[in-house]
């Protein structure tokens, strides 16, 4: 029997159908599968908060973000039409993993520069984004003719963040940020000038291109009796290819971090507000 | 001494079998989906293996979606998230066979034979039919070919607002040099 059998087996082995699905079988045995790790974010902020998208090398983003009056105001303003918060922004990727950004915001006539270093990269052997995001600003808008003994260095601020993601699945992603902020001028005397934050966001996404994204700073060495609040920004994205569209509220109304976590001025339960948007446009 | 006999004409048959083998594992693969007036939508993927029994004609390719290079890093982001599903579907395939081919005729001149087959992508089948060229440099076939594809023949979908920047068809250029496995 066991010579039959055989027989048998050579000649499937050599009958040409065998060998035609062979090739492929033998192909797919021989290669490693590469694994496409899906981006967590769509844009470089989830809402507020930096996410772990960096500019890859050699694409240059512009980045322009409004935040108008507070909704509070009403008609007076035209919800907030009246006072808006401008920013511009370039950002660079010099490097792989690097990019640079400056940037110029009219609330305290603050510019800014950044730099944002990929660590680690999602996969099979990473289960995090991890990301360095480092940022320095200005405040030109005091004027010594008012304080005559500021220095420059007090119209300096800083922050350092960790930014550390993870895409949970095709549509969740969830991110943690613990935060140092530095403020060379704080805006009330009690508070301390090192201050310390952690930030948390996501975004779910609702379609391919489009997400909901949200994001929240806990300080946690606030001075207790201080006005301002802790930043919740809520918004979406839309991708329509070349650019990104962020529309959202939140109760701050600056864009940079010392602006958004150690002075957000706005307050939900009092429907205290700001509408907004950052349109990002890659060249 | 019969098993022993079958046992060596296996041996022999799978020897055989081995030595008609050509291979690549570094296949070029690209294609061009380009409208004039917009940014060029091309990639490259260098990393496509191939193999050609070439007793009988029949090919395999097989590559890996995440391979292929963009000169926009973005537009390749794109390219994986929203319109290949990458991470769903890693590969691409294709399975078919060289018609009339002899490969004791190949020469230096080239030859042209129609390639009949099954391409995969994103797990769905497509039957295509194409020229392709081959000849033989040395100990290397060389194997051209040229083919274009729908997107939706394959389920991607193109939303309104990019469809002016995207062509209707894909070209799809080959270029393999195999080697003796």
């Amino acid at each position: 029997m066991k010579p039959i059998f055989l027989l048998t087996l050579v000649t499937i082995l050599s009958s040409p159908s065998y060998a035609q699905d062979d090739l492929l079988d033998t192909l797919e045995n021989e290669t490693q599968v590469e694994h496409f790790q899906q981006p967590a974010f769509k844009a470089m902020k989830i809402g507020n908060l930096q996410s772990t998208k960096v500019a890859a090398k050699g694409d240059l983003y512009m980045y322009v973000s409004h935040r108008f009056g507070t909704l509070k105001d009403g008609l007076s303003t035209f919800f907030g039409f009246d006072n808006a918060n401008t920013k511009i922004q370039l950002v660079y990727g010099c490097f792989d993993g690097i990019q640079l950004g400056i940037s110029r915001e009219s609330l305290r006539k603050t510019y800014a520069t950044s730099a944002k270093l990929k660590l680690f990269s999602q996969s099979e052997n990473m289960p995090f984004n991890v990301v360095s995001y480092n940022a320095i600003y200005i405040n030109s808008e005091l004027r010594k003719d008012r304080y005559p003994l500021l220095r420059f260095g007090d119209r300096m601020s800083y922050t350092t963040q960790l930014l550390i993601s993870r895409s949970m699945n095709k549509n969740l992603s969830l991110e943690l940020a613990p935060t140092y902020i530095r403020q060379n001028l704080v805006l009330e005397p009690e508070q301390k000038h090192n201050q310390y934050a952690l930030g948390i966001g996501g975004r779910m996404k609702l379609s391919k291109r489009t997400s909901l994204n949200a994001d929240y700073v806990y300080h946690l060495n606030r001075y207790e009796n201080s006005i301002y609040n802790n930043p919740l920004t809520l918004g979406i994205d839309i991708e329509t290819g070349g650019h990104v569209f962020q529309l959202l509220f939140s109760n701050a109304q600056s864009t940079n971090e010392p602006g958004f976590i150690s002075n957000a001025e706005g307050d939900w339960e009092h429907g205290d507000v700001f509408f907004g948007f950052n349109i990002v446009r890659v060249f | 001494m019969i098993k022993n006999s079958i046992i060596l004409l296996l041996f022999v048959c799978v020897t055989h079998i081995q030595a008609q083998k050509y291979i690549t594992k570094s296949g070029l693969t690209d294609f061009k989906g380009s409208v004039e007036a917009f940014e060029p939508v091309e990639a490259v993927n260098e990393s496509t293996t191939v193999l050609l029994n070439s007793e009988n004609g029949t090919i395999a390719a097989l590559l890996f979606i995440h391979a292929f290079r963009f000169d926009i890093a973005l537009m390749q982001e794109h390219f994986h998230e929203n319109y290949m599903d990458s991470d769903t579907f890693p590969k691409a395939t294709f399975k078919g066979r060289l018609l009339d081919f002899d490969s004791t005729s190949l020469t230096e001149k080239v030859q042209t034979f129609k390639l009949k087959g099954v391409l995969n992508i994103r797990g769905i089948d497509k039957t295509i039919e194409t020229n392709a060229k081959v000849k033989r440099l040395g100990d290397v076939l060389v194997l051209k070919g040229a083919f274009t594809v729908l997107p939706q023949d394959f389920g991607i979908d193109i939303p309104k607002i990019v469809r002016k920047k995207i062509a209707e068809q894909i070209h799809i250029k080959l270029h393999y040099e195999l080697v003796k496995k």
